[in-house]
């Protein structure tokens, strides 16, 4: 059976992005056919908006983005939220932490931020040395724990444990944050009844004893 | 030909959500639409496909002996009396729980590969050996659940062991559906379900006092009461699993007014 193969067109944008980006996309994407595209950002730092308008650029000269490539894991979890297949440029990125370390997240406990796509379903369970950044749901009956932060772009309805190394500094963050049990270094406390505001990312953390919860900021992912 | 065999496994983790009821009528529909079916009982410890099928009292051979060899398989297979489309491959004694492995399953299924188009094989609920030995040799899979909390948490157990084993594509039924509860609230809905489960939704079978006439009798639905509310489910899920497109039904409309009963026997209709 033959099939139809429409071809992925490829572009690969310039290192590090300039103030008029938008420029430098139209001049790639202008000898190319309609059809599906897949895009490297190399260093490109794109949040939401910048997905989005990067997407609604392509869509106006009929190209579909299909995957986007990118050195930096903020990039792909913007492009993730669009529903956008992501892919990370694994030795780069290695590469660019090598070269200037102050960058990342967490330099001063020297942690290292382990990066999963998927969603962890009842049963599973993500064990992490170091912080958890988990692209997707954690469902009811799975259980997520880092020695360090626990990070969760999606919903989180199952269990997590930050600090499980008895770190007090330790936070869980959710763009959903409504979980069966919360447990900060060994402080265990039962989720909220009520339902969260939709699209209101929100953070748990220990003060005084206390598991509380608040809005996110991106403060706490900054080192304390 | 053998290659392009669908070979769907017909899951759940949780017991008497209607797995078994699911692969019978879906055999029936998808024998009726010409396609050459058969449906493999894998639940050896309790076996009751034959029992709903109405085939108990037509079995000669089962799996068992195929794979000891002292029969061959088109002597096993018990062809159904009114769809000569569909056979049905039935389980042996429960004491084959005791050797059967993975490699087992896949013989079996290699050799039905040959002579069907396609091959339902109906899990035993659990995950435990009976399930692993299943999820070995299938290509694809049906998660069945009904709307309750339980049910949801089992099939998402079920979901991520499936993903890890590579099998692909898992779509959802929902199973017993009553749109009056739901509407009032008592019942989760169809979006609270597919919200954690993220799988594609195959379909949804309205809850049918129907269906426990049909087993007990051992003629399933989709055969003998073809306009059943239930039975409309089953046989456009059949058809949405050859490839064609028909919209799912609102729960918060079906079921509820004589006029949408009368419409849908309208649509499903067609000769």
């Amino acid at each position: 059976m033959a099939e139809e193969i429409t071809e992925t067109q490829f572009i690969s944008l310039p290192p590090s992005r300039k103030a008029d980006w938008t420029k430098a996309i139209k001049a790639k994407i202008y000898p190319l056919k309609p059809g599906p595209v897949l895009i490297d950002s190399a260093d490109w730092q794109l949040g939401y908006r910048e997905i989005k308008r990067l997407k609604s650029i392509l869509e106006n000269s009929g190209l579909r983005l299909i995957c986007l490539n990118s050195d930096l894991p903020e990039t792909l979890v913007s492009a993730s939220a669009l529903g956008i297949q992501t892919h990370l440029n694994i030795t780069n990125t290695i590469n660019s932490s090598m070269q200037n370390t102050p960058k990342t997240i967490n330099e001063r406990n020297s942690q290292k931020i382990f990066f999963q796509k998927g969603t962890l379903r009842s049963g599973e369970t993500l064990e992490v040395q170091g912080d958890v950044l988990l692209l997707g749901d954690v469902n009811p009956g799975a259980h997520i724990s880092a020695s360090g932060h626990v990070m969760v772009w999606g919903r989180l309805r199952g269990v997590a444990h930050a600090g499980k190394e008895g770190n007090k500094q330790a936070t869980i963050t959710a763009l959903q944050l409504r979980p069966l049990q919360l447990r900060i270094s060994e402080v265990i406390a039962r989720g909220p009844e009520e339902k969260p505001e939709e699209g209101l990312a929100e953070e748990a953390s220990l003060e005084k004893g206390i598991i509380v919860i608040k809005p996110a900021s991106i403060r706490a992912f900054a080192d304390e | 030909m053998a290659t392009n065999t669908r070979i769907i496994l017909i899951c759940s983790g949780k017991g008497g959500v209607g797995k078994t009821t699911l692969t019978a009528n879906l055999g029936i529909a998808l024998a009726r639409e010409g396609t050459k079916t058969v449906v493999l009982d894998a639940d050896f410890g309790l076996r009751n496909l034959d029992l709903l099928l109405g085939l108990e009292n037509r079995i000669i051979y089962t799996a068992q002996e195929v794979l000891e060899e002292t029969c061959r398989l088109d002597q096993a297979l018990v062809k159904h009396k009114q769809e000569p489309n569909l056979a049905l491959l039935p389980a042996g004694n429960p004491r084959m729980l005791d050797w059967l492995k993975p490699d087992d399953m896949q013989r079996i299924v290699k050799m039905l590969e040959n002579d069907f188009e396609y091959v339902l094989i109906d899990c035993p609920a659990g995950v435990e050996e009976g399930f692993k030995n299943a999820v070995s040799a299938t290509k694809e899979a049906i998660v069945v659940t009904n709307p309750e909390v339980s049910a949801v948490r089992d099939a998402d157990r079920v979901i991520g062991l499936l993903n890890t084993n590579g099998v692909k594509p898992v779509q959802l039924v929902l199973n017993r559906v009553r749109p009056k509860m739901i509407a009032n609230q008592e019942m989760l809905s169809v979006e609270d379900v597919t919200d954690i489960l993220a799988l594609p939704l195959l379909g949804l079978v309205l809850e049918d006092e129907e269906v426990i006439v049909s087993t007990n009798r051992g003629e399933p639905l989709t055969l003998s009461n073809v306009n059943s509310p239930a039975s409309i489910c089953y046989s456009n899920i059949a058809k949405r699993l050859k490839g064609e497109d028909i919209p799912l039904i609102d729960p918060a409309k079906s079921g509820s007014s004589l006029k949408n009963k009368f419409m849908r026997l309208m649509q499903t209709k067609i000769f």
